[in-house]
């Protein structure tokens, strides 16, 4: 947790009791509402994005119930509805959890009779946050049926940011009581909104809590007509929902069998994972080892030796480990060892589809080692039944182009033929140009990820004061990336 | 009463499926399909009104029956129809239904579709939905229950998913032996096409793995009743028969042994080098 004061809140921080060096959780939630204060009134909201959820971040493991009652006491003005439905919410989820803090203490009283909508949004998001650490997941879906109804009511671009994270939280609370099929129209609904007003972030966030709701069920062919039907800008706003989404798009076409893009999308989820992200890239790195494994590819050992991550892959290990042997027995073994696990991670589908690419691994490693081989000595091999098994997943596997070789039903032996020098074929030309390929597109997407200010060109020269706040921002910016491990993702 | 009528007409239609008069089954199932328009609490409405379930349920015999007919007709389309139709049934209306008797073997046989039209990759979407349960061997008990009811335990849908396991393996041999055992009425239809599917899958391996077979080794491996029956099938697919009693493989002939290498290095793919330089030249224009 950081402590430091900023230089940030250090100018904002005016009607607040005075209070000595390290600013408390009050301070802090009072800096972030004249933040938004100040950046409504500038109409720019762009910057709110990674600022307000940053600082939120850093208050939000110090949240307790006695601290956002305070908060919401002195921002919200006495004769709005919100402010008694919030106090009560939190009071109810205090008065559960046996909060030990005793009353709140006295509070300034908010002074002003109205209050901008950011402010009241971000007044119900700091509750929602609260709550959903609190696991009081009722009460948070009470309170975020109110909040997207709130939301509904306004149509201002400066509320989009806030509006996002209303909506993810939204999403939760349902998905953690298990209603979450009863959203699904009016997340529908918000996202049709969201588009036509131009709501970038709002539509990123909504797309993603779509599909989450839509796998959530196994509902994957609902997913990809969504998903290919959705409108969608060709660059997320936020990198985070982009990281979602690829996982989501990366399991879609697991299922549907696409694995060379399913791979794709699953490896640049993860590449663009946080580190600090520890569920995300498990669950990833669980599906994209699946998906290599099915693409007959074998990963490799340091992939599961990431830190923290090995236990939680080690049945994901076991199986990479029968299926490079080839061996239908150890596999059998391992998913009837694991089949919980594999049921819990709802894997164990794609396990079953793993039994092929065994016995065609061992396959490939018989022909690579014997020249010429009985067919009965493959089946017993492999655990098959018999050797007229054997005969057909060989001829299958000949014509898929997974080994080269002969049958010779008569004698009853496989011959391979001889080796080509894979240096002779199209085989390196084909590998470079995938290369070059990424590289090219790397650098592409790094062009178009760049941004700019709209009017950047107009302005002239900065007002000291703006150059000043600037400086500030890059400098809490600057820090925040730092200690990017510390935060929340 | 729309209600009313339709029961009747159900209960019409029920009969004649069971006599086997397609004809008749039809025509009831075209009334009943405009009665149950008339009913308020059916998809997309779902109205809920006083007797929705009763509609409800009608509605879903009504589609049951649809896909029995259907697949007696062997009109896939129309089976593909009937059954997405069903499909809401079976996956919305679950809080408010009592299960249907017929479910599984119905998303059984839809399975076995979708496997008999090579739709792999729907036929996994569909197996997704089913049953997050124990499928691999009743031996493991499984702690988790997500969904006793549902399960892919069932003879029914374990049937298609092995069926698919082994088509994926290229056990075609046991796929065959299979639908030769032919299990309900129903499901004969269906493996019998799959039988021809799988005939053809067979029958393009062999061309690819041997360079000869003996004819009745043939007749044995792709599973025909008669060599008359190999002899034409040869003939459709341009294999030739040699004189003394052995199939030649045209593909196999052509580039068996050692040709195969320097065909390979022939073959220059110039038309993609071309295209692959010409998209680094752009690509590269644009960077400098």
């Amino acid at each position: 947790m950081e402590v430091d004061s900023k230089p940030e809140e250090a100018k904002t921080v005016d009607a607040a009791p005075a209070t000595t060096a390290p600013p408390t959780v009050a301070e802090k939630l009072k800096a972030v509402v004249s933040l938004v204060e100040k950046s409504v009134k500038a109409k720019d909201t762009r910057l709110l994005i990674g600022r307000l959820l940053r600082q939120t971040a850093s208050v939000r493991k110090q949240l307790k119930s006695t601290n956002v009652k305070d908060f919401l006491r002195a921002t919200l003005p006495a004769d709005l509805d919100a402010r008694s439905f919030l106090i009560s919410s939190v009071e109810q989820a205090a008065s559960t959890a046996m909060d030990a803090d005793g009353e709140a203490t006295t509070s300034p009283a908010c002074e002003a009779t109205t209050v901008i909508p950011e402010v009241e949004l971000y007044a119900y998001l700091i509750v929602l946050l609260f709550l959903c650490d609190g696991k009081h997941f009722q009460l948070a879906k009470a309170v975020a049926d109110n909040a997207v109804a709130r939301v509904g009511a306004f149509n201002r671009r400066t509320l989009d940011v806030i509006a996002a994270r209303v909506y993810f939280y939204y999403g939760l609370a349902y998905e953690m009581t298990g209603e979450q099929a009863s959203i699904r129209s009016a997340l529908l609904a918000l996202h049709r909104t969201a588009v036509l007003r131009h709501d970038a972030v709002g539509q990123e966030t909504l797309i993603n809590l779509l599909l989450r709701n839509y796998l959530h069920d196994n509902l994957y062919d609902q997913a990809e007509k969504f998903r290919s039907k959705a409108q969608k800008s060709d660059q997320f706003r936020s990198g985070q929902q982009y990281c979602r989404y690829l996982y989501y798009l990366g399991r879609i076409r697991t299922i549907q069998l696409e694995y060379t893009e399913a791979k794709d999308c699953l490896q640049q989820a993860l590449r663009r994972a946080p580190t600090i992200a520890h569920g995300f890239r498990i669950t990833a790195s669980k599906w994209l080892i699946l998906v290599r494994l099915l693409l007959g590819e074998i990963p490799d050992r340091t992939e599961f030796a990431q830190p923290g991550m090995s236990s939680a892959l080690q049945p994901y290990f076991e199986v990479t480990q029968s299926v490079k042997a080839g061996d239908t027995l150890a596999f059998k073994q391992v998913a009837d060892k694991f089949s919980s696990v594999f049921l819990a991670d709802r894997t164990h589908n794609l396990i079953t589809r793993l039994h092929q690419n065994v016995i065609r691994i061992g396959l490939r490693r018989i022909n690579l080692a014997y020249s010429r081989i009985g067919l009965n000595e493959i089946a017993a091999k492999l655990h098959l039944a018999s050797a007229e098994d054997a005969e057909y997943i060989v001829a299958k596997a000949i014509r898929d182009g997974g080994i080269d070789a002969v049958i010779d039903h008569e004698g009853g032996f496989v011959s391979s033929r001889e080796r080509v020098d894979v240096y002779s074929t199209c085989e390196p030309q084909a590998a470079f140009h995938a290369r070059i390929a990424f590289c090219l597109d790397l650098h592409n997407e790094a062009i178009k990820a760049m941004r700019f200010e709209p009017d950047a060109h107009r302005r002239k020269a900065e007002s000291t004061e703006a150059l000043q706040e600037r400086l500030a921002a890059e400098q809490e910016l600057a820090k925040a990336l730092e200690e990017d491990d510390g935060d929340d993702f | 009463m729309a209600f009313q009528e339709a029961t009747k007409l159900l209960q019409t239609l029920k009969t004649a499926l069971g006599k086997g008069d397609l004809n008749g089954a039809d025509a009831a199932l075209s009334q009943l399909k405009l009665k149950l328009i008339q009913l308020p609490a059916l998809p997309p409405t779902f109205e809920k009104t006083a007797n929705a379930q009763q509609e409800l349920l009608l509605g879903r015999e009504v589609l049951e029956q649809a896909v029995l007919l259907a697949l007696r007709k062997a009109d896939e389309a129309g089976m593909e129809r009937a059954f997405a139709q069903l499909r809401t049934y079976y996956n919305d209306t679950r809080p408010v239904l009592p299960p249907s008797s017929s479910e599984l073997p119905l998303q059984g046989l839809d399975l076995l579709r979708l496997l008999v039209q090579n739709r792999i990759a729907e036929f996994h979407t569909q197996l997704e939905l089913l049953a997050p349960e124990a499928q691999q061997d009743p031996a493991i008990k499984q702690p988790v229950q997500l969904s006793p009811r549902r399960a892919q335990q069932d003879p029914a849908i374990k049937q298609p998913v092995q069926l698919e396991q082994w088509l994926m393996e290229g056990a075609y041999n046991k796929v065959l032996a299979a639908s030769r055992a032919g299990a309900s009425e129903v499901q004969g239809v269906l493996l019998a096409q799959l039988a021809t599917t799988v005939r053809d899958e067979a029958a393009s391996c062999a061309e690819k793995a041997y360079e000869r077979l003996r004819l009745a080794d043939a007749q044995r491996l792709l599973l025909f009743d008669s060599e008359a029956a190999l002899r034409s099938y040869a003939e459709e697919h341009g294999w030739s028969v040699s004189a003394d009693g052995y199939l030649c493989f045209k593909q196999a002939a052509a580039e068996g042994g050692a040709a195969a290498p320097t065909t390979a290095s022939r073959a220059i793919p110039s038309l993609e080098l071309i295209n692959n330089a010409l998209v680094y030249a752009k690509e590269l224009e644009r960077i400098v």
